[in-house]
């Protein structure tokens, strides 16, 4: 398969990633200097989670927000829409590549974390799954701010209002053993699976089984990227 | 045949400026280049924008290739070529990327892009710089490369939203021929510019906006022999002056500014040259240049509207 010259959104996306090779290292390395100094060191193993966690939500949501607005500022995107193809696939793309390289940007960090806390390879591989995942959805959140705004700094603020009470839904840090409606909210946030999985890589037992980790924020992130998706044509449409 | 774009009472106004684009119709067929002049805020840039989908009109429809402008927008798309006033790239991708990849999203298979592209690039005069990055470009080149973007496949309707703001003379002259050679093979073109020159070479007919509304459509020919027996002096002043006097000059008919030059509309009788520049001395004017030209669209069109096509803070020529 041929990437460059890029003859779509996501392989478009995937030559500028690798075309900016001072602006690639700083992204491999940047969740690096966050994630590995927190996994090396004595910190409760919630608190290393969390860490990790709030990492990947960041990753995911500013990136894809802020590029997003940029390119709209650019009025790039706009042109782009110009074209007969589908805004929705245009929009699906954004989401998945985004996705999909925020969560490679994450992988040395987390292999590194997996190195220094060994775990049982399904626990890994439910955790590297549950990582993507909020990464996903992380990025939904992101396409989904830049709906409605074109400015980056207004993406900051509206993701920060958005993502506190979704962080201290899924237990990162509060909230940890929720009972009642608390609880089934929590069941309803991807981010609050990845947290399980990481806190039993780190050590903690956790709530959620594998499978669980595995199948329901998958569904979760399904119907919340389709949701993200029919918004296509307002996101690609010309701000005035 | 059907025309290849039909627009009926196109209206579209801004709420935040009151500003848009009110009751516009008009018709292009097949191997006609459309242009349409006005000022800036006339209305060009929102009718143009309404045509290639971006914006949906408040009342009003509109057909290109038979197909329903705003029913079935994805398939209207495709019929199109777009340049908009201000081309942007994705500045870390190379100027082929670019350009692939919107030939691309236009449908066009690897082969076909490849060879429509390798053309325009050589016509262009971009085939060197095919391989730099887009954010190395001059305005010019940028343009040059929204143009090969607007072009590559094949489309029926071409938009050009000042298409040749910032080509150099000789870019220019190959953007001409091309248009040209473009609307020969069948392809309809509207051409939104206030560069007077290039409408009246390029356009078979030309629509003038004012304030929104469409205020006449004709041949370049027809719309300049409405002035006939009239001339336009235009003179550069040092400093600009108070131009009274010269409206007091007997066959003045107009006096405007554009940039440094006072456009003065007259009509041709023996002596009006002098007695305009005699008064204008009366005013105070120092003259710099002075030019006695036959009328073109610009004329026309400060007739009908009696304001001038370009601001007065835009150079003329």
């Amino acid at each position: 398969m041929k990437i460059n010259p890029p003859d779509s959104y996501w392989k478009k996306d995937v030559v500028l990633f690798f075309s900016r090779r001072f602006a690639l290292a700083l992204k491999f390395l940047y969740p690096i200097a966050l994630i590995v100094p927190v996994a090396a060191s004595g910190i409760p193993p919630q608190y290393g989670a969390a860490v990790v966690g709030i990492v990947a939500l960041m990753a995911g949501t500013f990136g894809a927000g802020e590029s997003l607005t940029t390119d709209i500022n650019d009025g790039i995107l706009v042109r782009l829409a110009m074209t007969p193809r589908s805004p929705y696939r245009i929009t699906f793309e954004i989401l998945a590549v985004n996705a999909v390289l925020d969560f490679l940007q994450l992988l040395p960090a987390l292999i590194i974390t997996y190195i220094l806390h060994p775990a049982p390879a399904i626990w890994l591989a439910a955790t590297t799954f549950a990582v993507f995942l909020t990464l996903f959805a992380a990025n939904c959140i992101g396409i989904f701010i830049a709906n409605f705004t074109t400015s980056p700094a207004d993406v900051l603020l509206y993701a920060t209002a958005i993502l506190f009470p979704l962080i201290y839904l899924s237990g990162f840090f509060r909230n940890r053993h929720p009972t009642g409606a608390l609880a089934t909210i929590r069941d309803f946030i991807p981010f609050s699976y990845m947290n399980d999985a990481l806190g039993v890589v780190f050590g903690l037992r956790g709530t959620f089984t594998p499978a669980e980790i595995f199948v329901y924020p998958a569904i979760i992130c399904a119907l919340v990227a389709a949701a993200v998706c029919l918004t296509g044509p307002k996101l690609l449409s010309p701000r005035t | 045949m059907p025309p290849v774009l039909e627009v009926e009472n196109v209206t579209k106004v801004y709420k935040s400026s009151g500003r848009g684009v009110e009751g516009a119709s008009l018709q292009v067929e097949r191997g006609e280049v459309f242009g349409l002049m006005g000022p800036n805020g006339s209305g060009k840039s929102t009718l143009l924008g309404v045509v290639s989908t971006r914006i949906k009109p408040d009342e009003g429809s509109f057909r290109v290739c038979g197909l329903d402008g705003v029913r079935e927008r994805r398939k209207v798309r495709a019929k199109l070529g777009l340049m908009v006033d201000r081309p942007t790239h994705y500045g870390d991708l190379t100027a082929w990327a670019n350009a692939y990849l919107f030939a691309s999203f236009y449908g066009m298979d690897e082969k076909k892009a490849e060879r429509a592209l390798a053309e325009l690039f050589e016509y262009f005069d971009l085939a060197e710089y095919r391989d730099d990055k887009a954010k190395t470009f001059s305005y010019g080149m940028g343009k040059k490369l929204a143009l090969i973007e607007a072009m590559a496949h094949d489309p029926e309707l071409l938009l050009l939203d000042e298409p040749s703001v910032g080509l150099d003379y000789t870019s220019q002259l190959a953007y001409q021929r091309k248009i040209r050679d473009l609307a020969s093979s069948g392809t309809a073109i509207v051409l939104a510019s206030n560069q007077v020159d290039e409408v009246e070479t390029l356009c078979d007919r030309v629509a003038f906006l004012h304030r929104g509304r469409i205020v006449t459509t004709g041949t370049p020919d027809e719309l300049i022999s409405t002035l006939e027996g009239l001339q336009r002096v235009v003179a550069r002043l040092r400093v600009p002056v108070e131009y009274d006097p010269v409206l007091e000059v007997e066959g003045v008919r107009q006096v405007v500014t554009e940039g440094r030059d006072l456009v003065i509309h007259c009509e041709e009788r023996s002596g009006i040259v002098a007695d305009v520049v005699a008064a204008l001395v009366r005013a105070g004017g120092d003259i710099v240049t002075l030019s006695v030209r036959r009328p073109n669209l610009e004329d026309v069109y400060v007739k009908l509207t009696g304001e001038a096509l370009r601001d007065e803070d835009q150079p003329a020529g």
